[in-house]
This record gives structure tokens, C-alpha cells and sequence, in this order.
């Protein structure tokens, strides 16, 4: 569902993605780790048609990014979520459902099951201006579930929830990929994505230094601690662990 | 590798229902925000309308007062010279429009966070432009009917118009807004599209232009040759005002349709109104167009555009700066430095200030070319007197729009500034003195400036920089005590927050601040110089030793009010930063 192919962006002299790919399948839920600045952020902006790549291909769904078609079918939650502060939560929800054009009927009732879920039910009719940031992020996961995305762009998604909503929201995810949704997610929570994802991309320096399976990396550098090692060991800054062979083979893998 | 299937298209929301969507979302907004507005503080609400009721009053008795004069002299008002000043007006609202609206449409389209995340919906760019546009309307034009709604209905009650003028000049209204802000977006977006990296250049050197222009054009009807008011002098300026009735400009088919509907002449009148609509529609069509073309490209060169330049920190003059100022705390001076060095750096800040300021340098510098100085010392005085004015005037705008909002933005980083092992109240004197050194620098060297340009003498001199002084301190006290009294904590633009409630408030505040130490030390001077060489004045004016007697007394009026009109907002302000909570 998710596509990119040789993506480069960069910003002045500064390359902040550099010949990057990637894929997530449908029913995939991708974990994107990574250091700060490492370019995460500006890879998920390139899928949602934010930011157009310098060089290189972006696809959702087969489509190009930012084509009406590709931003019908993502769901993207950034990691400073915009939300109408005069907005309540309901009516916020209301508006995404008329956006994406569904039935207000069906709709409703979907409103209703995700208030239910992510236990808003106290909050929802009031102003979002009131809300703490984790009742915002809790609205904001609702209305990118609402119109039952076909890809599912979160970018930090669990900052600020404390341990009930991260637990709604990880299940959510993984409920998610399991009915179909491509999930695409970048995270600092190593654990998150030990316990998540089906598939890991490590990038540094705007390039994929491995991505496969948490055994499929495991193999690759010969280690067999919990995740944090490997993401030390393969971001490590002054050891000369990331040689050329690795990330050839990483990216062979990747084909 | 086997190729990939064909994808399925989704079923793509229809733009009937994503302008329904965004109907809704605009309704919601308005209903909530009134239904806030009606339910909170009432003195707030009382006092926004008290306000504008007095402005709008005062505005309508002005005008009425103006076109009642105007008629005195000329019976056949609603003819050629009212269209005129029609013309010009609507002209120099058609440019402020063209670049209000297209301020305010970048920052919206291209700097915010609502724009990125309507554009990862299904809302094709144009109607997302289309929601912006008309919020930017509503915001921009506001002014635009509270400024012409007074002159309009005083011209109708002058020219006895039928009720039917009444009921149509606010659709001449609303049909002109849309040509300005239509170009004003078209401009945003170009901009945006094709240089990313030099938006603030390109609307410097705009708004440079268009100051040029205006001062140009001040100087020739100035130089209108004639004594005022006689009819060869009439001719004159109307001659030189023939530019503005181009049949091509906007603001003639407003002149012209409005004048003709005072009259009654409904064809002519209706006419108008027909062009000035068709040509809304085409503009706006015409910005809708380039928003499906061009939106999303800008928006995407705005962002990675974003320069990762590296700043250096002269750092040399920080330590200088602490060795010139060390009888001030240093907490204090950390916070000067700071606000300086954001100064430095924001050329929105420095580089409005270095215009204005630049233009009003130059037309001092030339007053000789204009031999003002070689004029009797009565028009000398007033000359040098209104130009006190002029760079004060400029200064209070200056200090609402820079000044006030540096509280509020404060407000926003006061985690770390509330942290600080220093009193709060240090901080308002910080910004205080920060305001009043920029401004005490610029605006004594223009003052002194002017008037060795007009050789005036080294008392008067030594009044004028004790005046200005006096004006930098009151408007900085000013600005920075509602600064902190009415604090905007949740807009982090600072142009809104100037344009906001205390912001509308401080500018008014500082006008009449301006006003009573102008009339104050002016009226003794310039009676004292009246008696000098007019006889027809004689009587009136003040002789040698009374003019010592009434500028002494005005100097210390003058001077009561400056404290008062310093220490009184300042101790407002920071009794309020005390309580304020984050
Ligand atoms: N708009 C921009 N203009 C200039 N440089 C940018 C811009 N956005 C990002 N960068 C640079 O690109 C690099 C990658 O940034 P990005 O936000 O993608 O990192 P990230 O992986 O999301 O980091 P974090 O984990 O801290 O969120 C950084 O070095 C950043 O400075
Ligand atoms: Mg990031």
C-alpha cells in the first residue's frame, strides 16, 4: 500500500532522506525507528503529500502521494495533531465524517462505538480547547479511525497517553493491520515496536540501515539481545559497525 | 518480480460534499465563538461594543461634519470633487486590502498547522483556498465596513438619499472586498510558489513602494499651487488627483456607482455594481484557479524551504552591551539581550522600522529642497511640530504591533522564564526598557535631525528631544503594562495578537497619549510664534513673558502626564503579571 523507491528531500545543502525505500503491504504494521532528525518525520510528510520529493517515487495505494485517490485512503495523525479548538470533540469527528463523504447514519454509529473505545464519553461535548493533551490525542486517533483508512500514517503515537490510552491505542493498531490497514508508524519506543510491528526500519542520516523482521535484523548483525542493543549498535555514531556491506545487503533484502 | 496489479480506486468524496463539510465546519466555528463570546466575561463584550460604537460615532460625526462643510461650498456635492475623494479613498483601500488580505492568506495557507492537516484530507487545494479565502475576508475587511459604514451613511443623510442607498452600499461593499483580497491571495501564492525564500523581501520592498508612491503623491498635492481652498487651487489638486478616476480602477466603479445611487440614478448606479461584481467573480476565479495549480507546490516549498542557516551571535557586542549597561541588574540585561537578539533576527521587525524611519529620514533630510527653512519662523514652529507628530505617530504603531504582543508571546515559553531565578516583575521592566532604548535611540535622532533641517533654535531643540523622550517612555510603558494586563495566550502570531481586542485598545490609548503632550507644548508655541509676524493675529497671541510662563506651565503638565502616562500602565501591567497564571 506503501511505496517508495530511491526518495530523496533535501532541504538546502542539508539531505534529510536520502535514497530511501520502503514498503508496507496491506495487514503490515511497519515500525520506523530511528534517532532525532534522522528524517523520519520528513519521509511520513513526503507519503501524506506535505512535502514533495527531491528525486525519487512516493505511492499509497498505488497512487501517487497527494493525489486525491492516495489522500482518500490514508489516515495520517502528525506528531503535533491539529485540532479546532472551538471545535467539541463530537463535532470534530462530525466534520471529518462529512469530509470524507460517508453515510451520516452509519457514520453516526461509528462516532459512537469510537467514544465508547477510547473512553471520551465525559469530555466529547466539550470545547477541545479544554482538553489535556492526551484527551486531544485520544480525539485525534478517533477521527483518523472514523473513515476506516486503508493506511494508517502515525508519527509518534504514543507521547503524552498514559498506560490505559497506550494500551486502547496499541491494540488499535494492531486490530488495524490485522483487518487490512496498511500501518505505517514511527516511534522512539523500542519496545512498542518489539511488541507491534511485523516488520523494522532503522533509518539514520536519511538511510535505511536494515529493515526486516525483528529476526531478520537479529541475523544481520549477529546479535541476539532485546532491540535497544541492535539500535545502538546499528546507530552507533563513531563505531564503524554500519559498513558499506551492511547496508547493501540491507537493501538487497529490501527488493 | 511480478508486476503490480492495477490499484482499485477508492470512492473519492464529491466536492459538493466537501464544501457541505466545510460549511458546516465554518457555521460550527461561528456558533461556538459567539455562543463564548455571549457567555463570558461581559465587561469584555460591553466593552468591545462601547468602543466600537464610540469609534464608529466619532467617525460618523466626522464625516457628516466634513460632507456638511464640503456642501457649503459646493451645493452639487454628489458630483465630480466627492468623487474624487471617493476615488482616492477607495483606491488606498484597495491597495491596504490587496496587502492585508495577502498577509494574512500566507500565513494561513502556508505557515499553519490547520492548512497541513487540511491538506492530507480528501479537500481538493481550491477548497481549501475557498475556506481560507473567505476567513481571511471576513478578517481583513472588518475595518473596511467599520471605517466605511460611517461615511457612507453620513453622505446619505447629507445628500437626503432614499432608504434604497442605504440597503445597497454594504453589497458595493462586499463585492469590492473580494477584488483586493482575490489579488492579495493571487500575490500570497505566487510568492509562495515561486519564492519560497524571499517572502519577507518581496512584501519589504512592496510595501517600500508603495510608501515611495504615497509619499510621491503627498508631495504633489502639498505642491498644489494656489492659497487653499479658492477654486484655482481646486482645480489644481483635482487635476492632480485624475490618476485615481482611471475608468479602469475598482475604486472608480465604486465612486462612480455609489455617487450615482445617492442621486437615485439606479441604471448608472446598478451598472456599477454589475461591473464590480463581474470583476469579483472573475477574481476570485481567477485565485481559485491558481490555488488548484499552485497550493500545494508552495505549501511544499514553504516547508523545505525553511532555511537551516546557521546564526552567529555577535557575540562581542553582547559583552559590550553588559559593560555600557551595568547600573541595570543583569537578569535584566539577559532579558534585553534576548529580546534584541530576536529583534536582530526577525527582518519583519527590523525591516518595517528601518522603512518607515528611512522614509521620514529622507523627508527630513530634504526639507531644505522643499525651502520649508527659509520660511516665516510660525510655519517653522508648526512644521517642526507636526513632524514630532508623524514620528510619534509612527512610533505608537510600532510599539502596539512589536511591543504589546511580546508579553503574550512571553506567556507562551513562561515555563521557562517563570523558572528563572528572577523577580517577575523584572521582566516587564526588561521589555520596558528594551522598547524604550530602540525607540529613544530612532526617534531622537529624527527629531534632531528635523529640526536643525528646519534651523530651529537650540531651546526649542531641547524641548522637542524632552517631548520625545517623554513620548518613548509613555508609549513603552503603555504598550508593555496592556501588554500584560490583556495578554493574548493562545494566539502565537503576533500580528493577531496586535490586531486583537488590546491591541485595537493600546493603539487608541497611545493616540490619545500622543495627543494630550502634543497639545500640551504645541498650543503655547505656536500661539508665541503666531504673534511674531502675523498682525492679523495680534491679541491673540502671547507675548515674551507670558509664552515663559505658559510653556513652563505646559512643560510641567506635560511632564505630570508622561509619568502618569508611564507608571500608571506599568504598575497595571505588572499587578497583573503577578496574578497572571500560565
Ligand atoms: N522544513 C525543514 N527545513 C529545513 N530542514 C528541515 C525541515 N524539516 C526537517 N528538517 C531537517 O531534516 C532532518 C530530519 O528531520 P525529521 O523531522 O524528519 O527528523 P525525525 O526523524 O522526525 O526526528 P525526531 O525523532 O526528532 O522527530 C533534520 O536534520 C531537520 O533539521
Ligand atoms: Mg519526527
Amino acid at each position: 500500500m506503501i511505496e517508495l523507491r530511491g526518495v530523496t528531500k533535501t532541504f538546502g545543502a542539508k539531505r534529510a532522506v536520502d535514497h530511501l525505500d520502503l514498503s508496507v503491504r496491506a495487514g503490515e504494521l511497519f515500525a520506523f525507528l530511528g534517532p532525532n532528525g534522522a528524517g523520519k518525520t520528513t519521509t511520513i510528510k513526503m507519503v501524506c503529500g506535505l512535502l514533495r520529493p527531491t528525486s525519487g517515487v512516493v505511492k499509497v495505494g498505488g497512487f501517487p502521494a497527494a493525489s486525491a485517490e492516495a489522500r482518500q485512503l490514508i489516515a495520517y495523525v502528525p506528531d503535533q495533531p491539529y485540532l479546532y479548538e472551538k471545535l467539541t470533540g463530537r463535532e470534530f469527528l462530525r466534520f471529518v465524517v462529512e469530509m470524507y463523504g460517508l453515510d451520516p447514519r452509519a457514520s453516526a454509529r461509528r462516532i459512537e462505538e469510537l467514544v465508547e473505545t477510547f473512553e471520551m464519553g465525559d469530555y466529547v461535548d466539550e470545547l477541545t480547547e479544554n482538553y489535556s493533551h492526551g484527551m486531544k490525542q485520544r480525539v485525534v486517533f478517533a477521527s483518523a479511525l472514523v473513515h476506516d483508512p486503508k493506511v494508517l500514517i502515525v508519527d509518534e503515537p504514543l507521547v503524552g497517553l498514559d498506560p490505559r490510552s497506550a494500551r486502547i491505542v496499541k491494540d488499535l493498531f494492531v486490530a488495524q493491520a490485522r483487518s487490512g490497514v496498511a500501518v505505517l508508524m514511527s516511534t522512539h519506543l523500542l519496545s512498542i515496536a518489539e511488541e507491534l510491528a511485523d516488520t523494522i526500519g532503522i533509518v539514520d542520516h536519511g538511510r535505511m540501515l536494515a529493515n526486516g523482521t525483528l529476526a531478520e535484523l537479529r541475523d544481520r548483525v549477529q546479535m541476539h539481545g532485546p532491540l535497544e542493543d541492535l539500535f545502538l549498535k546499528l546507530t552507533g555514531g563513531d563505531r564503524p559497525l554500519v559498513d558499506g556491506a551492511l547496508l547493501v545487503q540491507a537493501r538487497d533484502l529490501d527488493r | 518480480m511480478k508486476p503490480a496489479p492495477a490499484p482499485i480506486p477508492p470512492r473519492l468524496s464529491t466536492p459538493a460534499q466537501v464544501a457541505s463539510a466545510f460549511r458546516g465546519l465554518r457555521w460550527r466555528l461561528a456558533a461556538n465563538g459567539l455562543r463564548l463570546l455571549l457567555t463570558g466575561s461581559r465587561l469584555r463584550l460591553a466593552m468591545i461594543a462601547v468602543c466600537s460604537a464610540i469609534f464608529w460615532a466619532g467617525l460618523f460625526f466626522l464625516f457628516f461634519g466634513g460632507f456638511q462643510f464640503l456642501k457649503s461650498f459646493i451645493p452639487n456635492l454628489s458630483g465630480e470633487f466627492v468623487e474624487y475623494i471617493f476615488s482616492m479613498f477607495f483606491l488606498s483601500l484597495l491597495i491596504m486590502l490587496i496587502f492585508s488580505s495577502g498577509i494574512i492568506l500566507y500565513t494561513g495557507m502556508f505557515h499553519s498547522r490547520e492548512a497541513a492537516y487540511l491538506l492530507t484530507t480528501p479537500a481538493g487545494p481550491d477548497r481549501i483556498f475557498a475556506y481560507k479565502f473567505f476567513e481571511a475576508i471576513a478578517y481583513s475587511s472588518w475595518a473596511f465596513l467599520l471605517l466605511g459604514s460611517p461615511m457612507m451613511v453620513s453622505f446619505g443623510i447629507v445628500e437626503d438619499a432614499s432608504w434604497k442607498f442605504y440597503a445597497i452600499f454594504p453589497v458595493f461593499f462586499l463585492a469590492f472586498v473580494l477584488i483586493p483580497g482575490s489579488l492579495g491571495a493571487i500575490g500570497a501564492m505566487l510568492v509562495a510558489g515561486f519564492l519560497p525564500r524571499r517572502q519577507k523581501t518581496v512584501i519589504g520592498v512592496a510595501v517600500a513602494l508603495a510608501v515611495l508612491a504615497l509619499a510621491g503623491f503627498g508631495l504633489r498635492i502639498w505642491r498644489t499651487p494656489g492659497e487653499a481652498l479658492t477654486s484655482e487651487w481646486l482645480d489644481g489638486l483635482l487635476a492632480r488627483l485624475e490618476f485615481s478616476r482611471h475608468p479602469l480602477w475598482p475604486s472608480r466603479w465604486m465612486s462612480s456607482g455609489l455617487v450615482a445611487s445617492v442621486r437615485g440614478d439606479w441604471s448608472t448606479g446598478l451598472f456599477y455594481l454589475g461591473v464590480i461584481l463581474a470583476h469579483a467573480g472573475l477574481a476570485y476565479l481567477l485565485a481559485a484557479v491558481v490555488a488548484r495549480d499552485l497550493y500545494r507546490l508552495g505549501y511544499g516549498r514553504v516547508q523545505g524551504g525553511r532555511s537551516s542557516r546557521r546564526r552567529f551571535g555577535w557575540y562581542g557586542l553582547d559583552a559590550a552591551f553588559h559593560r555600557v549597561f551595568f547600573f541595570l541588574p543583569q537578569p535584566i540585561r539577559l532579558l534585553i539581550l534576548k529580546d534584541l537578539r530576536t529583534f536582530r533576527r526577525d527582518p519583519a521587525q527590523w525591516s518595517q522600522f528601518l522603512i518607515f524611519f528611512g522614509l521620514l529620514a529622507f523627508y527630513f533630510v530634504n526639507i531644505r529642497r522643499l525651502s520649508y527653512d527659509v520660511q516665516k519662523p510660525y510655519w517653522r514652529n508648526l512644521i517642526s511640530f507636526l513632524n514630532l507628530s508623524v514620528t510619534a505617530l509612527i512610533l505608537s504603531t510600532f510599539t502596539s504591533r512589536f511591543i504589546f504582543p511580546l508579553l503574550s508571546l512571553e506567556g507562551r515559553n513562561f515555563w521557562v522564564l517563570g523558572l528563572l531565578p528572577l523577580k517577575r516583575e523584572s521582566i516587564l521592566w526588561g521589555k520596558f526598557a528594551f522598547s524604550s532604548g530602540i525607540s529613544l535611540v530612532s526617534t531622537e535622532i529624527l527629531v534632531v535631525l528635523s529640526d536643525l533641517m528646519l534651523r530651529m533654535g537650540p531651546a526649542m531643540m531641547l524641548l522637542h528631544m524632552g517631548m520625545v523622550a517623554i513620548l518613548c517612555f509613555g508609549l513603552s510603558g503603555i504598550s508593555v503594562g496592556l501588554g500584560a494586563r490583556l495578554p493574548n495566550l493562545k494566539e502565537d502570531d503576533p500580528s493577531k495578537i496586535a490586531a486583537g481586542f488590546g491591541g485595537t485598545l493600546n493603539l487608541l490609548v497611545s493616540l490619545v497619549f500622543i495627543c494630550a503632550i502634543v497639545t500640551a507644548l504645541a498650543v503655547p508655541c505656536h500661539l508665541y510664534y503666531a504673534g511674531q509676524d502675523n498682525p492679523e493675529f495680534a491679541g491673540v497671541p502671547l507675548s515674551e513673558g507670558q509664552f515663559r510662563f505658559w510653556l513652563t506651565v505646559a512643560i510641567l503638565v506635560s511632564l505630570v502626564i508622561g509619568v502618569v502616562g508611564t507608571v500608571l500602565p506599568l504598575r497595571i501591567g505588572i499587578k497583573a503579571f503577578q496574578r497572571m497564571e500560565f
